[in-house]
Parts: C-alpha cells; sequence; structure tokens
C-alpha cells in the first residue's frame, strides 16, 4: 500500500477519534439542555459534566500529541 | 499461513506466535467461531422471543445477564489499572507483564459493555439514553465512565506498543499496511521517546481515577436503591477490591497458560507468579475484611427485610453458592499462597482459578438474593438461569478467548522493546534511584 494512502487513512483516524469526543461532549450538552428545560437537577448534570468532558478532550489530546510528535520526530531524510 | 522472515530477531519466543502461529491456532479458532455462531443464533432467538426465554421474572428482573456485566467489568481492572500503579511506582518486574494485562481490560470491557444490553428485551430502546437519558441516574454515570475506561485503556494499550508494531513492519510480517499505519512512522528517535514517554506518563495518572471511577460506579446501581442488602456506604470500595482481586487472578491464569503454550519461561520467571500471588494473597484479606464488615453491619442493625436476605444468603437458598464463594476467595488463596510449598505454578493457578469462580460467585449472590427478597410484600423470588443464559455466557467467555488469540496472533503479548530497554537501562537507572533514596553516609566525627 502507498505511502500517501497510509498518510491519508492516519489523518482520517484522528479526525475520527476527535470526531467521536466531540459527538459525545454534543451528547451530554444535549442531555444538560434537557435538564435545564425540564427543572430535572440541573446541577447534578452540569456536574457530572465538568468530569466527563474534560477527561475524553485529554484522552483525544494525548493521541494527537502521540501522532504529530511521532511524525515530526522522524528522521529527516523519511520527510524528503 | 505467513512464512517466517529470515533474520533471526533476538527476541524470537515473543515473535513466534505471529510469525508461526501454528495449526492449532486455527483449529481452536474454528471451534470459538462456532460456539460464537451459535450463540448469536441464541441472542436472536432471545430477541425474537423476548426475555421470556430467560430464566428472569418478577421479583427476579436481573440475572446472569448483569451478574456477568460486573463480572467481566471487575475483570477489566487486571489490566490496566494495575499497570498504571506497577509503571507509576518504577517496578521494574512489570515489563514482561503490563501487556498482557492491558488487553485482558480491553476485550473484557467491550464484553462487559455490551451485557446491559443483552440484558435489554428491546435493544432498540437504547437510542432513549442518548435522546431523553437523565445524567442524574447512576445507569447514565456507568455508560460514561465505562466508554471513558474503554478508550483510555485501548489508548493506553495501544501507544506503548507502537515500537513493537514498528518491529513487525521491518521484518516485512503481514499484514504491512497494518504495521505501517498503526506504527506512525515509528523509528525510535530520541523525540520519538519524548513524546511517548511524555504520553504514557499522562495516561497513567488519568487511567487510574477513570479505572477506579468504574468498578465505583457499578456499585452504585446497586447501593443507590434501597433494597436490602445493596444499600451500603462501602460498596464502592468493596467492588473495586473484588474488581482488581478477580482481576489479578485473571493475570496469572493467563500468563501460566501463555508461559506454558508459547514456552515463555525465559520471560514469565517464578519471582513474576511469586510477586502477582503474593499481591493476590493480599487481595484475598482484603477482599475477606470488606465482606465482613459488609454483612456484620447488616446483621447489627437486624433490620428484618436486612435479614431475610442475610439469613437467604448464610442458611437458606443460597448457602452452598455464598460458602463455596468463601472457600473459593479466601480459603483456598490463603492455604495456598500463604505456604511457600504450596506457592508454585500449579498451586498458584488452583488458587487463580478458584478466586475468578469465586468473585463470579459473590456477583451472583449480590444481584439474586437481594432482588429475590425485596421490600415490597412479594413471596421469595425463584431464579433458574435458562439455556439461553447459559449459552450467552458461553459465548462471553469464547469472544474473550478469540479476542485475546488474534491479539496474540498480530501483535506481541510481551512488550519487546520494554524487555530490551530493561536489559539495557533498568539496573543504572535502579542503581540510581535507591542511591537518591537511601540516607547519606554520617560524616566522619572531628576527632578531639
Amino acid at each position: 500500500m502507498n505511502k500517501k494512502l497510509i498518510d491519508r487513512m492516519q489523518i482520517l483516524s484522528i479526525s475520527l477519534i476527535w470526531m467521536l469526543f466531540i459527538g459525545i461532549a454534543v451528547w451530554i450538552l444535549n442531555l444538560i439542555k434537557e435538564s435545564l428545560r425540564l427543572h430535572d437537577s440541573p446541577d447534578a448534570s452540569l456536574g457530572i459534566s465538568l468530569v466527563a468532558i474534560p477527561v475524553f478532550f485529554t484522552l483525544a489530546s494525548v493521541l494527537t500529541y502521540v501522532f504529530i510528535g511521532l511524525r515530526k520526530g522522524r528522521k529527516k531524510d523519511m520527510e524528503s | 499461513m505467513e512464512k517466517a522472515p529470515a533474520a533471526p530477531h533476538p527476541e524470537y519466543d515473543l515473535l513466534r506466535p505471529i510469525e508461526d502461529p501454528g495449526k492449532s491456532f486455527y483449529y481452536i479458532v474454528a471451534v470459538l467461531l462456532v460456539i460464537i455462531l451459535y450463540t448469536g443464533y441464541v441472542y436472536i432467538r432471545q430477541l425474537y422471543y423476548g426475555l421470556g426465554v430467560t430464566g428472569m421474572a418478577q421479583p427476579v428482573t436481573w440475572g446472569f445477564y448483569i451478574i456477568n456485566f460486573v463480572f467481566f467489568i471487575g475483570i477489566s481492572h487486571a489490566g490496566t489499572l494495575i499497570s498504571a500503579i506497577l509503571r507509576l511506582s518504577k517496578a521494574e518486574w512489570r515489563r514482561p507483564i503490563t501487556r498482557m494485562a492491558e488487553v485482558i481490560t480491553a476485550i473484557v470491557l467491550a464484553i462487559g459493555g455490551l451485557h446491559p444490553i443483552i440484558d435489554l428485551g428491546r435493544p432498540d430502546r437504547m437510542s432513549h439514553l442518548f435522546f431523553n437519558g437523565r445524567l442524574q441516574s447512576p445507569l447514565l454515570w456507568d455508560i460514561t465512565s465505562i466508554t471513558a475506561y474503554f478508550t483510555a485503556s485501548t489508548i493506553y494499550l495501544y501507544i506503548p506498543m507502537i515500537p513493537d508494531i514498528a518491529i513487525l513492519r521491518d521484518r516485512g510480517v503481514r499484514p504491512r499496511w497494518l504495521y505501517e499505519f498503526l506504527s506512525w512512522g515509528w523509528q525510535g528517535t530520541e523525540q520519538q521517546h519524548k513524546v511517548l514517554d511524555r504520553a504514557m506518563n499522562i495516561l497513567m495518572v488519568v487511567v487510574i481515577p477513570i479505572a477506579i471511577s468504574v468498578h465505583t460506579i457499578i456499585s452504585y446501581i446497586f447501593a443507590m436503591t434501597v433494597q436490602p442488602g445493596w444499600h451500603s456506604t462501602i460498596f464502592g470500595p468493596y467492588f473495586v477490591v473484588g474488581a482488581i482481586f478477580s482481576g489479578i487472578a485473571a493475570i496469572l491464569v493467563l500468563m501460566i497458560v501463555f508461559r506454558k503454550v508459547f514456552h515463555l519461561e525465559r520471560y514469565l520467571k517464578l519471582i513474576h507468579f511469586n510477586y502477582l500471588s503474593v499481591l493476590l494473597l493480599i487481595m484475598s484479606l482484603l477482599w475477606f475484611y470488606f465482606t465482613f464488615s459488609e454483612y456484620l453491619t447488616g446483621f447489627y442493625g437486624h433490620e428484618p427485610n436486612e435479614m431475610r436476605v442475610f439469613w437467604y444468603k448464610f442458611s437458606g437458598d443460597f448457602a452452598p453458592y455464598f460458602w463455596t464463594m468463601v472457600a473459593c476467595n479466601f480459603l483456598l488463596p490463603l492455604i495456598l499462597l500463604s505456604n511457600r510449598r504450596t506457592r508454585t505454578i500449579p498451586g498458584i493457578l488452583v488458587a487463580s482459578i478458584s478466586v475468578i469462580i469465586g468473585m463470579w460467585l459473590e456477583r451472583l449472590i449480590i444481584v439474586v438474593p437481594s432482588l429475590a427478597n425485596p421490600r415490597l410484600p412479594y413471596p421469595t423470588g425463584i431464579y433458574i438461569p435458562s439455556h439461553t443464559e447459559w449459552v450467552l455466557f458461553l459465548g462471553g467467555v469464547s469472544v474473550f478467548i478469540l479476542g485475546y488469540m488474534l491479539f496474540a496472533r498480530f501483535f506481541p503479548v510481551i512488550s519487546i522493546w520494554e524487555i530490551q530497554e530493561g536489559r539495557q537501562e533498568s539496573a543504572k537507572a535502579v542503581t540510581e534511584r535507591i542511591t537518591s533514596y537511601m540516607p547519606d553516609p554520617q560524616p566522619p566525627l572531628a576527632k578531639g
């Protein structure tokens, strides 16, 4: 398989990971919106989201950092 | 079947399952696939006829599926949590065992997480959680924490695998595109090592609280109800202790099997089994302490509904399971592991299998008796699992074995680069560390 295609697949995989985690965050925000609308203990929902959303974004950030870091850390002759 | 590359590798024993899996691998995979296909058929039958094909009925509305859910998620604590603790504490003996443990987590979490969906007669109603879920419900906390733990564990498993995947890529092992894709251009440069170390350090810290939160939250599903036998403040730590306990037992069983099948005696030495079995013994004592506290407080309160459940477990219908659980989780491990003469590989294997059975029984004893004896004026319920539930349980175990075998077919189950790094740098690093925390020698006293 050629290198360009693998590069594209790698970029696509990072994008998909971010889409997944953004999707989770949107879902949690939607649940908060619902609890606000129904006056159904929104404070509890807010408290949980304050913990959950940063965890997912930390994980996505670590993965992105690794993927970008490994590509940047290759020997110079690989780049050319 | 792929041919093994010509160049010999210093750690060839670790590459053998990938480069030369042998015929038996395919036979076992075929048998497992047959079981899994049959499980699929049984599940579709359950979907068609509804939960009436299971042994669940009023008032026992949770049975094998929820027991297996708690059990599998508990086993998942084997990996990432133990591995993270060992890495964080710089325990050098961890090197050959961390990956084996991490793989358990990733596979078992996926299986365990599916069980609540299997438990639903109408799984399509899962969509209600996405559109109309209530974040105040422990069930939603559970979904969130299991998803976080699954993603964190998978990342935690994958990142330290990158250098080993690059070894496979460079050896031309097929499928080459997969190793090329997953290795992210790893060449082992100083910069790449720095990135990997930094990411691992962050993950180690993040993963421990997530792992603890998962089983604590599972316990909340029970403890936040007022059911007799469930409404307990120590359920969180009790579940976490039980999870780590069963997890260590699962790692030990897998280590013994892999050592035997792939002749890994050079890597998995007696000292590894000795250290882990001592840890298992400590967890057994802790488990007993929590169990004793849990039942003592219930008994001391003598609340009538609580006592119905208590006697149902101690001398009623569930007494055989309860006392088998005590024997499996406490007596047998204590006898086998506290004695040097029986703390051998066969002894450890027996103790570990005993703990796995005992911990499954513990989940059974937590889930069923409380539901069978509710506060409401129902007659005592009866729960007898049906063929459907037994097959789905067997299917879950088969998926685990198949998942582990497939992982071992494509990736090294022992981290090659960490072993090599350990050989080259560990002795020096450990000496430096010891020197750094040992008290400085007393300066010589001045004469006169």
